[in-house]
């Protein structure tokens, strides 16, 4: 328990008479890569949209960092060193790419007054951040679109940026919404490379979201599966892809028994 | 930006001096358009703040004007009148006058700031479509509260009357120009730097500045009072160059066309709202000579913008000596 960066306390979740989530459990260690996968509608999404804050959660605790945050503002949440990405991508679309970088890196953390005033040091700082939005680009291969409006990037790009921009925000735990939604093969497996990139370099967790095992398969430490707002199974992604409840889940229970 | 601020205290001063020499060249005619075509251009841009760079669509904004307008006037009816003539027993008049008259309009702009906090922390929590009712709603409850005050003379209007020797009126078009410059620069200052992403992060995607650690209701709440707060201090500018108050100026036909302004200059650059603010300001005057047909003229000014400029003026770019420089150079990269 101690050693875990998340944890999710039997989490449930009601809309009205609908429940999304129940009562999951979930862990996640220091610079764990882990992936949430399942069928459309499982409550995948639903599960980060608690962890960042979107909802509430009707039951249960979100424990970060050893701190209860279940309930708390998404910004708040952020600041504490939880970032995401999502499904459809959210950009600042008619924002530059460095600037959708700088809003992540100071928007949390910022003074009017200072802006208006610009005593001595504004500029060094303001010059500082600019500095640091530009390596954090450059880091992720982005640099060569600095000054490009976000939307004006390809599709893999786009997805990129995201990633930078949560990135920026100094994270601990990074939430990756279907960042292979979309993609072709090839794009899948420069993505594959790229979240482990990420993961090493800036020595985090990651918490991912995905339909398919196989995308997962080399990648993730752990899986976890849900289906109709349950976890049915967890473990290595070798063992979670034989269990019976998972095939059934993705193929039916005819499937599971042909 | 430091450019900018020198610039800034430039136009400041050279403004300072047209104090002086204007009135000489001048007629009272054209001396009383500039003041309108000033506080246009303050109370414009202060709205693209919101609408323009916040994405917040607010179109009362004409009651934060009254606001500031009607504060300052009772403010200098009811205490400044005496405040100004015992400054004036003790400096030269034109400095008592230049001492005093930045009172009013910081009362105004407080006062109007306030109503701004009032309005936008339950109305900031709607968006789109709604948040656009209730501010026009609350602009005109604004109105007709102010309408009802009998201390301000209610439905008679507010006269801004004084003591003989005292004068409450200030058109003075320098210093006007000065506030309205200074206040533009506030603004900008605010906007363009890194911390002021946060309002552009808050106007193309709120859920997503949320998730980034942008605390989204305080932003735009932020935006609203600051805008407000310079709504009410073009408000005051207008009370103490006309001399009298009206709720009539202030009706939503007032927000309406402060709203026109800030889309045809572009949304999202302070500079198009002010050059929309100048020219649809002067537009009628300019048009005089033609008689029943000047709205007619304007109308169809306001339409071919929109077709031939759907973005606006300048979209949202700024024009600024900087950008009119470079040009040459960014064509190049972009060809590169």
């Amino acid at each position: 328990m101690s050693g875990d960066l998340l944890v999710l306390d039997s989490v449930t979740v009601r809309f009205g008479g609908l429940t999304a989530v129940s009562a999951l459990d979930l862990r996640v260690g220091p610079n764990e890569l882990v992936a949430l996968i399942g069928p459309n509608g499982a409550g995948k999404t639903t599960a980060f949209n608690i962890i960042t804050g979107v909802y509430a959660p009707s039951a249960g605790r979100v424990v970060f960092a050893g701190r209860e945050i279940g309930g708390e503002r998404p910004h708040r949440i952020c600041r504490l060193g939880i970032a995401r990405t999502f499904q459809n991508i959210r950009l600042f679309a008619g924002l530059s790419v460095l600037d959708n970088v700088q809003a992540a890196l100071c928007g949390g953390q910022r003074s009017g007054v200072a802006d208006v005033l610009r005593g001595p040091g504004w500029r060094r700082r303001q010059q500082e951040h600019a500095a640091r939005a530009r390596e954090l680009l450059a880091q992720l291969g982005l640099e060569r679109f600095a000054e490009a409006r976000a939307d004006s990037l390809p599709y893999g790009e786009q997805r990129r940026l995201e990633i930078a921009r949560a990135l920026a925000t100094g994270p601990r735990l990074l939430l990756l919404d279907e960042p292979a939604a979309g993609m072709n093969p090839s794009e899948k497996e420069a993505l594959r490379g790229f979240i482990a990139r990420v993961r090493r370099e800036f020595g985090i967790a990651i918490v991912l979201i995905d339909h398919d095992i196989p995308f997962v398969m080399n990648l993730c430490d752990r899986v976890a599966v849900l289906d109709h707002g349950e976890k049915i199974a967890e473990g290595a992604p070798e063992k979670v892809k034989r269990d019976p409840r998972v095939i059934e889940a993705y193929l039916g229970a005819d499937g599971a028994h042909a | 930006m430091r450019r900018a601020a020198f610039l800034a205290i430039a136009a400041v001063a050279l403004l300072a001096l047209a104090e002086l020499a204007l009135p000489q060249v001048l007629n009272r005619y054209y001396a009383t358009i500039g003041v309108r075509i000033l506080v246009a251009v303050l109370a414009a841009t202060s709205l693209q703040l919101v609408n323009g760079f916040t994405g917040q669509f607010s179109i009362g904004h004409a009651g934060f004007m009254a606001v500031g307008a009607y504060a300052s006037a009772a403010l200098s009816v009811y205490l400044g009148a005496g405040w100004l003539e015992a400054l004036q027993s003790v400096l030269p008049q034109p400095l008592a006058r230049l001492a005093y008259f930045p009172l009013p309009l910081l009362a105004g702009g407080l006062a109007a700031s306030l109503a701004g906090l009032v309005v936008g922390v339950p109305s900031l929590r709607l968006r789109g479509d709604y948040l656009a009712i209730a501010t026009l709603g609350f602009g005109e409850i604004i109105r007709i509260a102010i309408l009802n005050v009998d201390a301000v003379g209610g439905a008679r209007g507010f006269a801004l009357s004084a003591p003989a020797g005292v004068d409450l009126r200030y058109e003075g078009l320098g210093m006007i120009g000065a506030v309205v410059v200074l206040s533009l620069l506030v603004m900008a200052r605010l906007v363009y730097a890194p911390g002021g992403l946060a309002f552009r992060a808050v106007r193309e995607d709120e859920i997503a500045a949320e998730a980034m650690g942008i605390p989204t209701t305080r932003v735009k709440v932020e935006a609203f009072v600051v805008a407000s707060f310079f709504a009410g201090v073009a408000g005051a500018l207008f009370a103490h160059a006309e001399g009298y108050v009206h709720t009539n100026s202030f009706t939503f036909v007032r927000s309406f066309e402060l709203v026109a302004f800030v889309v045809l200059g572009g949304l999202g650059s302070f500079t198009g709202a002010a050059i929309a603010a100048a020219g649809l300001t002067a537009a009628p005057e300019l048009l005089r000579g033609l008689g029943e047909w000047r709205m007619i003229l304007y109308s169809v000014l306001i339409i071919a913008t929109m077709i031939l400029r759907p973005q606006g003026l300048l979209g949202s770019r700024e024009l600024s000596l900087a950008r009119l420089r470079r040009r040459p150079g960014t064509a190049a990269a972009g060809a590169g």
